[in-house]
């Protein structure tokens, strides 16, 4: 379970004004949910995801991933969260094997876990012929699964994605939205974020519009599929309402 | 789960970065530069005075070097995460950013320490002194100590400034370790270089042979406690660069 009540991030500009990343945004994505988080660039949902994912402090509200609370128990919200970021920043000299036993020892798991844990998650995301391959000469699809993979080593049940499609060709999405499919299936909680509205309006099951920090609409993809223009329309609707698609 | 894998993840995953042809060779190329140094000074004066040797070796060694491959190796803890957009993959970690401080210390220190030795080889075989056995010893120890002390030092201004990590550890050497550390006052006790230069005149056996006034920048405690002293001070340094890490927020601009 995701759950996000009130959250609120200002950060001070460099002129002194403060300027409202993410203003009483509220959120419940619930297990064996896709939620999907749209909003154009700049509109609060990098700083909401890294909210959830305890890289910043929220100003003021708080969030709680599959029971912890990011401010009391943001270790525990680590061990809970898988997270993804819009930048895939995968280190080039290391193969896909080589990340996810690192990432899988940072997290603190032991050897023996990893054995067992690295070559079922590269079979998962499709990486077993390539694992030994170092990343740099990986494709971009590849890469992302690989950033994937490091995001899931440690096997959580909530999943923060954001961007995942981001440089991705339009099978390499294709198979990433497949695969994030059977881990909603596996009952993990997964927000994800784009603003590449067409790759998943038929993939979550609700979805939240953000605008200027805050959530400006939301429904499930039957009420979003519903309204005039579809959710292309919803979202324009939302966010520059009087707007005609 | 155990901090510790952490730890020694980002150690392994920090010297294999290391572990490039071209930084090899530079390494091996600052290895070298003490020897070739001794070497000059050796033929021009025709004769190496032993005690100037030290000096030299010390000067060259657990300062110049380790000085040097500690501000290439400590300094980007930080910003070469977010230069190559890792920070926010390490830092979601339950540990992450401890371990990556801890873990680039660790490799910084066995990178730094392993060059600083094989050029202390070198510039001994240069040196042609005679019982540099003992002179090994004693350089190993210093260097041993001085990588400790000074990636710690480094490890603040990497975490409290880390795009101008380099320029700002430059400036905490020069003032703290070169200015205050041969001010003869308080101050000069929270150095690394005040505690490298007693241990050099207490093993070198130089304490009643030195003048009042170098006499007064050395502290006359047993080796052991200025040993304990880099410990303490290093371990400081590294809580306080820790604690400012874990309260870290870098706006998505710079964290991305």
């Amino acid at each position: 379970m995701i759950e996000a009540a009130g959250l609120s991030k200002h950060f001070r500009a460099a002129d002194g004004t403060v300027v409202k990343a993410v203003d009483g945004v509220s959120f419940v994505v619930a297990p064996g949910e896709m939620v999907g988080l749209l909003g154009a660039n700049g509109v609060g949902k990098t700083t909401t995801m890294r909210l959830l994912a305890t890289l910043l402090k929220p100003t003021a509200g708080t969030a709680r991933i599959a029971g912890c609370d990011v401010l009391a128990d943001p270790l525990g919200v680590r061990r809970r969260l898988g997270y993804l970021s819009a930048t895939t920043g995968v280190p080039d000299r290391l193969t896909p094997q080589e990340v996810l036993e690192s990432f899988g020892r940072l997290h603190g798991l032991e050897p023996a876990a990893l054995t067992d844990r690295v070559p079922a998650l590269l079979d998962a995301l499709g990486l077993t012929s390539c694992a030994a391959r170092p990343c740099g000469r990986l494709s971009t699809g590849q890469r992302q699964r690989v950033s994937l993979g490091r995001a899931l080593i440690h096997d959580p049940p909530a999943l923060v994605l954001d961007e995942p499609t981001s440089g991705l060709d339009i099978v390499g999405a294709r198979d990433l939205l497949d695969l994030l499919e059977r881990l909603r299936g596996e009952g993990r909680s997964i927000l994800i974020s784009t603003h590449r509205l067409h790759e998943i309006e038929r993939r979550c099951d609700r979805f939240l519009i953000i605008h200027a920090g805050r959530i400006v609409a939301a429904g499930s993809r039957a009420e979003m599929a519903a309204a005039p223009g579809g959710l292309e329309g919803a979202f324009f609707a939302a966010v520059e309402p009087g707007a005609e698609l | 789960m155990n901090a510790g894998h952490g730890i020694l993840a980002v150690a392994s995953f920090q010297l294999r970065r290391l572990l490039t042809p071209q930084r090899v060779i530079l390494a091996a190329l600052g290895a070298a530069f003490p020897a070739a140094v001794m070497l000059a000074v050796r033929r021009i004066a025709g004769h190496l005075d032993r005690d100037f040797a030290v000096v030299l070796l010390y000067a060259l060694l657990p300062e110049a070097l380790c000085l040097l491959g500690l501000l290439v190796t400590m300094c980007p803890v930080v910003a070469d995460e977010l230069e190559r957009n890792t920070w926010q993959h390490v830092a979601v970690r339950p540990w992450g950013r401890w371990s990556l401080l801890l873990g680039t210390f660790l490799a910084a220190v066995s990178w730094t320490a392993t060059v600083a030795l094989f050029a202390l080889g070198l510039t001994l075989v240069a040196a042609g002194l005679p019982g540099s056995g003992r002179l090994a010893a004693v350089f190993a120890a210093l260097i041993l100590v001085s990588c400790i002390g000074r990636a710690a030092l480094f490890a603040l201004p990497a975490v409290i400034m880390p795009k101008r990590a380099i320029v700002a550890s430059v400036a905490v050497a020069l003032v703290v370790e070169y200015l205050a550390g041969f001010l003869p006052a308080v101050v000069n006790q929270l150095t690394v270089s005040l505690r490298l230069r007693s241990l050099l005149v207490r093993w070198m056996g130089w304490e009643r042979a030195l003048p009042t006034e170098l006499a007064l920048l050395v502290d006359t405690q047993p080796a052991w406690v200025q040993i304990m002293a880099v410990v303490a001070l290093a371990t400081v340094m590294l809580v306080a660069a820790g604690v400012i890490l874990a309260r870290r927020q870098f706006p998505p601009a710079e964290g991305s």
